[in-house]
């Protein structure tokens, strides 16, 4: 059931009438959600930025989907990189006793290892994600997309409800 | 193409209401969760809170029917209370700090029981195996009365020394036989005489003109007096290792004696001076006692470090890995937990009292002053002070309660068990760095005694029993001292010299028992070599000097009846 809704989101995204680059962009935004512990307060910002920004939601919905198991796999990676940021970097520590005392900041949870590094890993895998997603998209239309819009499953997968909902928030 | 969606503002909006109201509906329970969660990684047992309630109009926070399991015993609370109520500062809560200006708790109760093991932390973990360790070393001695037996391991030959000397002696023997009987065949003994009886023969018919014969008879002479000489020599050497042989044989009986003393020591005498008998009959108790308290102070040093370097704390429970938490202290900053001050109603054996805590905190160098406790009320005392502001924490506390129902004690050492009724116990407890000092008393004069009907029987347990079952009052003093990786206890109480006094005379006969059974055990061991080697050295005494004398008696013949023919025959 998950994998075909995620078929289903993975097929809707590529076809929607947003360009390449709205698709990209809503990708690498979600990629944040689903690399980095859900329940953190810049995910709402994320969030915020999906929905307010002329980004591809199901792009975003199907980035987060795509990044979610390899958020879980990276997970000791993230530790290790947030371990080094806050215990080992002696030059970043006036930051984080800067960030810690600051209100709001704290949180964020920005001081807990797996938080920060899972953080700054998705921040830096944003750019390649949407050069990587803007390029796939654009092959994909070009070449195969026509042959795809045409087949019946596609045509199954666009009556839905859920996609007179993604209808509301289309890119425009 | 628009970078906004300005469309999706008010959904937005309406989405962010929705998670505002959900947070409203259910942050009375998150914050149940929250805390019982973070209250239980603290205290190593499980919390549970009934209901929770955050007022943030008020910055309040109401907590119903806390109950927190004991870390120690399985089926025991370690305190209940019936309403915690703490006025929060809210400006801290925006850096995730918690600061409670007044936490007012009302009907808190120790020790109760539960219905299910609230331990959450293994024996062997974190700072209760550090503290299970700790009160492993301390040696508390064991009293065997319940058998009252004084036993003997068997013994082991090799551990003797009658039998390895008894062994020596006769091999000893058998060389020096072999050696002197070697000495008596090379005298030639038997050559001299024959040589003698045949020139007398001679001398019967000769002249004095014949010289030869009688250079010769003069020569036969002199050879039977030689060997006699040699046998005298040969005669002194027996008689001195005769000697020796003699004086070794009667040494084996001294060695004997020693192995007699050294299978003694062997015995397992049941203690019996009185501070052993103390330690063993209150010395668990007072060590569960000390391992309690050096317990909170851990823990209290874990949570309230000195100093202001960051800390590492394990992170949240969620799906993913929780990571680790750190913290960055920064002087003039609110600590991230602080409680100003609480006020405390509690009860103690149904009777109520009132307590006062200041200063506790995560940072104690933000706050500036130690964590502090007192309480005072007719027959109750409590103080207690971590200073962990400088590098070096302070943790002191004293208690005292009088007039109260004291827990009763289980003797498994007397089969016994203690109920010491009302009476005064006290506890004293000194933590500076690594060196500990801490006393426990308890003192009673309506001392009731239970005697155990599991536990077994014996003559000894008997007179013990009824040394002690006479006895009403209890004055028991633990004491700790020295540094935490070399700790030592020392207990006392009035029963010690009761018990000892007893027990020396139980122990009498029993240890007379004893010593008869050791030197049979000795004897069957070494009575065969010492024999074997005493008969050899008799046997060799006999033999030799029979030989010795023969051959004496056979040269004096000899050499006289020379002697009487040679005087005939001598030139004028």
């Amino acid at each position: 059931m998950l994998l075909l809704k995620l078929i289903q989101s993975l097929v809707k995204t590529l076809h929607s009438e947003g360009t390449p680059g709205q698709v990209a962009a809503g990708l690498a935004l979600g990629s944040i959600l689903g690399l980095t512990p859900l329940l953190s307060l810049h995910n709402a910002v994320v969030v915020g930025l999906i929905v307010l920004l002329n980004v591809s939601i199901p792009g975003a919905m199907l980035g987060w989907a795509l990044f979610t198991p390899i958020g879980f796999l990276l997970d000791p990676l993230f530790d290790a990189i947030g371990r080094a940021l806050l215990l080992g970097a002696l030059a970043l520590r006036p930051l984080w006793t800067a960030l810690y005392n600051v209100p709001v900041v704290p949180l964020t949870s920005f001081n807990n290892t797996v938080v920060l590094g899972s953080l700054v890993v998705s921040l830096a895998l944003c750019v390649p994600v949407f050069y990587g997603a803007r390029l796939g998209v654009t092959r994909y239309r070009a070449t195969v997309a026509e042959r795809v819009r045409r087949s019946a499953l596609y045509r199954a997968m666009t009556a839905s409800k859920l996609y007179a909902l993604y209808r509301l928030f289309r890119p425009e | 193409m628009r970078l906004f969606r300005w469309k999706a503002i008010v959904p937005l909006l309406l989405l962010g209401a929705l998670v505002a109201g959900l947070w409203i509906l259910f942050a009375d329970r998150m914050a149940k969760r929250t805390t019982e969660s973070v209250g239980t990684t603290l205290v190593g047992a499980k919390v549970e809170i009934d209901r929770m309630h955050l007022d943030i109009a008020h910055s309040r926070v109401e907590v119903r029917g806390l109950t927190v399991a004991s870390p120690f015993e399985p089926l025991e609370n370690l305190l209940q209370a019936d309403l915690l109520v703490a006025d929060l500062e809210p400006l801290p809560l925006l850096e995730k700090k918690l600061v409670i200006d007044r936490l007012a708790a009302t009907g808190l109760r120790f020790g109760t029981p539960r219905q299910s093991d609230g331990r959450t932390v293994g024996q062997s973990d974190g700072v209760m195996g550090q503290v299970e360790r700790w009160g492993q070393q301390l040696q508390v001695p064991a009293l065997q009365l319940a058998t009252g037996k004084i036993s003997l391991d068997r013994l082991d030959p090799a551990q003797l020394n009658t039998p390895r000397l008894a062994t020596a002696l006769a091999a000893q023997a058998d060389s020096s036989r072999t050696a002197w009987v070697s000495g008596l065949d090379a005298l030639g003994t038997q050559a001299a005489v024959d040589s003698s009886a045949r020139m007398v023969e001679r001398l019967k018919g000769a002249k004095l003109t014949d010289v030869k014969l009688l250079g010769d008879a003069r020569r036969t002479l002199e050879q039977v007096k030689r060997t006699e000489e040699r046998l005298t020599a040969l005669e002194r050497s027996v008689t001195s290792g005769m000697a020796t042989l003699q004086a070794s044989a009667a040494g084996l009986a001294e060695a004997r004696q020693r192995d007699y003393a050294l299978a003694r020591g062997l015995l397992k005498l049941p203690g019996l001076d009185a501070p052993d008998i103390g330690a063993a009959l209150f010395g668990r108790a007072a060590v569960q006692r000390f391992q309690r308290a050096l317990y909170w102070a851990q823990l209290a040093r874990r949570y309230m470090p000195p100093g202001l370097l960051p800390r590492a704390t394990p992170g949240p429970r969620r799906v993913r890995r929780a990571g680790t938490t750190v913290h960055f202290p920064r002087s003039n900053e609110p600590p991230a937990f602080l409680l100003k001050s609480a006020d405390l109603s509690l009860s103690v054996a149904s009777r109520g009292y009132s307590a006062r805590l200041t200063g506790v905190t995560s940072d104690p160098a933000l706050y500036g002053r130690p964590a502090e406790a007192r309480g005072t009320a007719p027959g109750f005392r409590l103080a207690a002070l971590l200073d962990h502001v400088r590098a070096t924490p302070r943790d002191t506390a004293a208690a005292s309660l009088a007039d109260v129902a004291l827990p009763s004690l289980r003797l498994p050492a007397l089969g016994a068990r203690l109920e010491p009724g009302a009476g005064v116990v006290g506890f004293r407890f000194v933590m500076q760095g690594d060196q500990v000092q801490a006393r426990w008393t308890v003192t009673s004069d309506r001392v009731r005694w239970v005697r155990d009907s599991a536990g077994g029987r014996s003559s000894i347990g008997d007179v013990v029993w009824r040394a002690i079952s006479g006895i009403s009052t209890l004055e028991v003093s633990a004491r700790l001292g020295g540094d935490l990786d070399h700790p030592e206890l020392a207990v006392g109480s009035n029963l010690d010299r009761a018990i000892a006094d007893r027990l020396r005379a139980m122990a009498g006969t029993e240890l007379a028992a004893a010593e008869r059974r050791v030197r049979a055990q000795v004897d069957s061991l070494t009575d065969g070599p010492m024999s074997a080697a005493r008969s050899k050295v008799a046997a060799l005494g006999g033999e030799v000097t029979g030989r010795l004398g023969g051959q004496r008696a056979q040269l004096d013949q000899a050499r006289r009846a020379l002697e009487q023919r040679l005087p005939g025959l001598r030139l004028p």
